[in-house]
């Protein structure tokens, strides 16, 4: 099992530093087969892991840090939490380095872009695989790093490095708070090790839990991208399809939610931190969609989604039911990252351009792009017996039951989200693949071969964890039970299948609505489809929280930070230096008045000095 | 002595002073600086002399016609100087002559 | 008596010495000199030095005086408004430091235990004994200095 862990992380780690050592030398496909193939030995290595798996399988790697109190081996956990999100991180990333070796065939700075992408698979792996806090932090901002270093990485553009450096310092913002929880923890605890820090919450007062599930919330917040902390994702989508595919669909933008599973045991002793976190998904959720709604560009209108769907998983992390939202976390990232990819292959079909009211008619096009795509966008939306349906039911009905006035607020804003979630994503696939037929590049057969697996597994992925009035109940679920802590509330088999059937109900609502508006062609009538939704500067803009934080924190650090520059570094420090420059150039010039050759000046200086000295020989006589 | 020293001393000092008042004020005439020093030397002699009376020994008369000698063979040269010098720039100003500075 | 008339020669040096500093034509300051000069030597007489006397009244007021008037004649300086008179600048570091070595001075002298010694007044011969006696290289050396003075006032002052 050791061996298994270690390999898990070894290899990616290694293809990243062959890449970057040698990868400029040898050929293309070679430094790409290494890229590759390194992900998909990982994956062989957590297949094998999972299926060795038996409990809990803790292992210390060696010694990092020890000093003092401190003491934080480079250990590694393996339960079952972590096997099944390293299995679809490595299953996932493994598709989406097929895909980008075709994606980016002509790009010439490939090396680079296979070694980040390994090395943002090793730092998620290590993320998942942590059990002391040091190292899951490392793994944290391991993954920021390289999430900063591939949205910016056609940096040559200028608008690409800021979206980057958007997100890293957003991010970092969030990183913040859950660097103190680490602190505070280690203050507590006098450990660092997740594991023993989950059984000792009964030890501190309640309080001190909120405020530390709060921290590690405002961690979690940043990394996916929640609000307040949610502006960076949309831009992020400056960086190449494939990255924002596994980054910000399936990997990356998890690891918040995963971080708040894992702490569940500890962060569930308080009442109010659930519930804040099922505000906070749920208020983001629906703030997302009502935006997604108006967005022009396609990436953009995923980027939204991925923002909606998180909060639905934070809703269900917030309910406490760890098992729904580990669930959707699987389902979505295979349909997301099979909706990114396939937005890719649309994009390079139209010449790189991404407003989708410039395409259309795509079906007759590109067929084999279309099915994998409609297949994600029919989980995205939850139609029924889809995975998506499956999921995003049973975060639902852990809802349902929690009771009380602020959950049954959420289930209805949740169930509204769900609606307008069905509603902009046929009108996504209305707009981009209905119409008629027009003239566009081809797109590499490689490319949408890969989109085939994610589909299926998109499609049939409700069978992880079926409803238990099917019979047995459901194999995640089962998988799971022993973690979480806090067992959820098991509904009974009436209300399961009612409120299935109503959210059903409501994928097909928000389907009939989305054909009736965009269905056939009909936005082509008209300017720009409908004026009220499209174009409305309020929802496109993001509820103009760029502004809003453009107003409230980047004028005034613009402010001070110009007159620290201005007004205290280069007008006190660097002018009084200055000016003792000049001073003693004054000093010195003025000094040399004295040597003008001119005997009536020595003379006077002479017999000054002589007259200092009988001065002088007078006082030394009269004392 | 028919005067304490301190008198004789008291009226060499002021006439000293003088002399270098002279010197100071006057310092861009040369002819006016060289008159100058002719009083303090002149002073310096009725000290020695004074000295010599007091005392009642003859070095300070020796010394004072020392002073008188020398006095003479300077201000012949020095006057040969600012001859020489008028009569290259025509001036007795020693402002006009500052070649030598830095 | 002598004292009352050391005490008016002494008025006589000062004010003729400032009459001499403060004239700005060159040929007034010199004949004023030339008085303190003479009142000067008077004063060497009375207090026991006639021979310094005579010297200061031949070889200073007769010899150097003249040289100055000299060359003051031949460089035609004679004209006060065409020289460069001394302004403010020149008067204030003047009178200041004047001032001080005045004062440092006449607190040196009065400092001083007054002891009056009535010594025997210095003859001619034992004058003459001392020069050439004990200083009598001084002498050979003044002399040889005179010579130099000469020849260098040859050179400096021919025609080339």
């Amino acid at each position: 099992m050791k061996l298994y862990l270690t390999l898990i992380l070894m290899f990616p780690l290694l293809g990243a530093i062959l890449n970057a050592l040698v990868g400029m030398r040898l050929s293309r496909p070679l430094s790409q087969a290494i890229a590759c193939g390194s992900v998909w030995a990982s994956f062989a290595c957590s297949a094998a892991a999972f299926f060795a798996l038996q409990g809990t399988a803790r292992t210390e790697l060696f010694r990092w840090l020890s000093a003092f109190d401190l003491n934080a081996p480079v250990s590694l956990c393996f339960d079952s939490l972590s096997a099944v999100i390293c299995l679809m991180v490595t299953f996932v990333s493994g598709m989406i380095h097929l895909y980008s070796t075709a994606y980016m065939a002509e790009d010439k700075d490939y090396v680079r872009f296979f070694m980040l992408l390994n090395l943002f698979v090793f730092a998620m792996l290590l993320l998942l695989l942590a059990d002391s806090l040091p190292l899951l932090f490392l793994g944290w901002e391991g993954v920021g790093f390289c999430s900063y270093a591939l949205i910016g990485f056609w940096y040559e553009d200028e608008a690409n490095a800021t979206a980057g450096r958007k997100a890293f310092i957003v991010t970092r913002v969030g990183d913040v708070a859950f660097g103190v929880a680490i602190f505070w923890m280690f203050r507590l605890f006098g450990t660092v090790s997740i594991s023993e820090i989950n059984l000792m919450g009964h030890l501190i007062p309640v309080c001190t839990v909120t405020v530390l599930g709060l921290l590690l919330l405002g961690g979690a917040i940043g990394k996916s991208a929640q609000m307040p902390l949610m502006v960076w994702l949309p831009d992020a989508m400056a960086g190449p399809t494939p990255v924002s595919a596994l980054i910000h669909a399936a990997t990356m933008v998890i690891a918040g939610v995963y971080l708040l599973g894992r702490f569940f045991p500890f962060i569930g002793i308080s009442p109010v931190v659930p519930a804040v976190i099922a505000c906070i998904g749920t208020a983001t959720a629906f703030y997302a969609a009502t935006c997604a709604l108006a967005q022009c560009d396609l990436k953009r209108i995923l980027a939204y989604s991925t923002m909606s769907q998180i909060g639905f998983m934070m809703l269900g992390v917030g309910s406490g039911a760890i098992t729904a939202a580990t669930f959707h976390l699987l389902v979505h990232a295979f349909f997301k990252a099979l909706l990114f990819m396939g937005a890719g292959c649309v994009i390079a079909a139209m010449g790189h351009e991404q407003d989708i009211f410039k395409m259309g008619g795509l079906r007759r096009n590109l067929p084999r792009t279309f099915w994998p795509f409609l297949a994600g966008a029919i989980c995205l939306a939850g139609l029924p017996l889809t995975g998506g349906f499956f999921s995003k039911d049973s975060i639902l009905v852990a809802v349902y039951l929690k009771g009380g006035p602020l959950y049954s607020a959420l289930f209805a804003l949740a169930e509204f989200t769900a609606l307008l979630t069905a509603i902009y994503t046929f009108r996504m696939v209305y707009v981009v693949f209905g119409g008629e037929r027009r003239e566009v590049h081809t797109v590499p057969r490689f490319m949408e071969i890969t989109l085939l697996p994610l589909a299926m597994l998109a499609l049939f992925g409700g069978i992880i964890n079926l409803p238990e009035y099917l019979g047995r109940p459901g194999w995640l679920a089962g998988l799971l039970a022993p973690l979480t802590g806090i067992e959820g509330v098991k509904p009974g088999n009436g209300t399961e299948v009612i409120l299935q059937i109503v959210a059903g109900a409501i994928a097909l609502l928000g389907l009939a609505i989305a054909h009736t508006r965009y269905g056939g062609g009909r936005w082509r009538t008209g300017e720009r489809g409908l004026p009220a939704l499209e174009c409305n500067a309020f929802f496109r803009e993001g509820w103009y929280f760029d502004r809003l934080y453009r107003f409230l924190f980047i004028r005034p650090y613009d402010a001070v930070s110009r007159f620290l520059w201005a007004g205290v570094d280069e007008g006190v420090f660097n002018n009084s230096v200055d000016a003792l420059g000049n001073v003693t150039g004054i000093a010195g010039r003025s000094l040399g008045k004295w040597t003008n050759g001119r005997v009536s000046l020595y003379l006077a200086s002479f017999v000054g000095g002589a007259v200092l000295l009988l001065v002088y020989f007078a006082w030394i006589i009269i004392s | 002595m028919i005067v304490p020293l301190a008198h004789v001393l008291i009226l060499s000092a002021l006439i000293f002073t003088m002399g270098m008042f002279c010197l100071l004020v006057w310092r861009r005439n040369i002819i006016m600086m060289l008159i100058g020093i002719e009083i303090m030397l002149n002073a310096v002699i009725l000290a020695f002399v004074g000295g010599a009376a007091h005392w009642g020994t003859a070095d300070g008369q020796v010394f004072a016609l020392f002073i008188i000698a020398m006095t003479s063979a300077e201000v012949s040269l020095a006057l040969a100087l600012v001859v020489y010098l008028h009569r290259r720039k025509k001036s007795v100003n020693s402002d006009d002559y500052s070649t030598l500075q830095e | 008596m002598e004292q009352v008339v050391f005490y008016i020669l002494a008025a006589v040096v000062l004010i003729a010495t400032l009459f001499s500093i403060t004239e700005k034509h060159a040929v007034h300051a010199i004949i004023y000199l030339a008085t303190s000069f003479f009142a000067l030597a008077v004063i060497f007489y009375l207090l026991n030095a006639p021979l310094v006397a005579v010297f200061e009244v031949i070889i200073y007021a007769g010899a150097i005086m003249v040289l100055f008037l000299f060359v003051i004649m031949m460089l035609d300086l004679g004209h006060p408004e065409k020289l460069l008179l001394p302004g403010m600048r020149d008067w204030g570091p003047a009178l200041l430091l004047g001032l001080v070595t005045l004062g440092a001075f006449v607190t040196l002298v009065l400092h001083q235990p007054s002891l009056s010694l009535n010594a025997n007044p210095v003859t001619i011969r034992y004058f003459a004994g001392v020069m050439f006696g004990k200083y009598g290289v001084a002498v050979e050396i003044v002399s040889m200095q005179l010579l130099f003075a000469l020849v260098g006032a040859l050179y400096l002052g021919r025609r080339k």
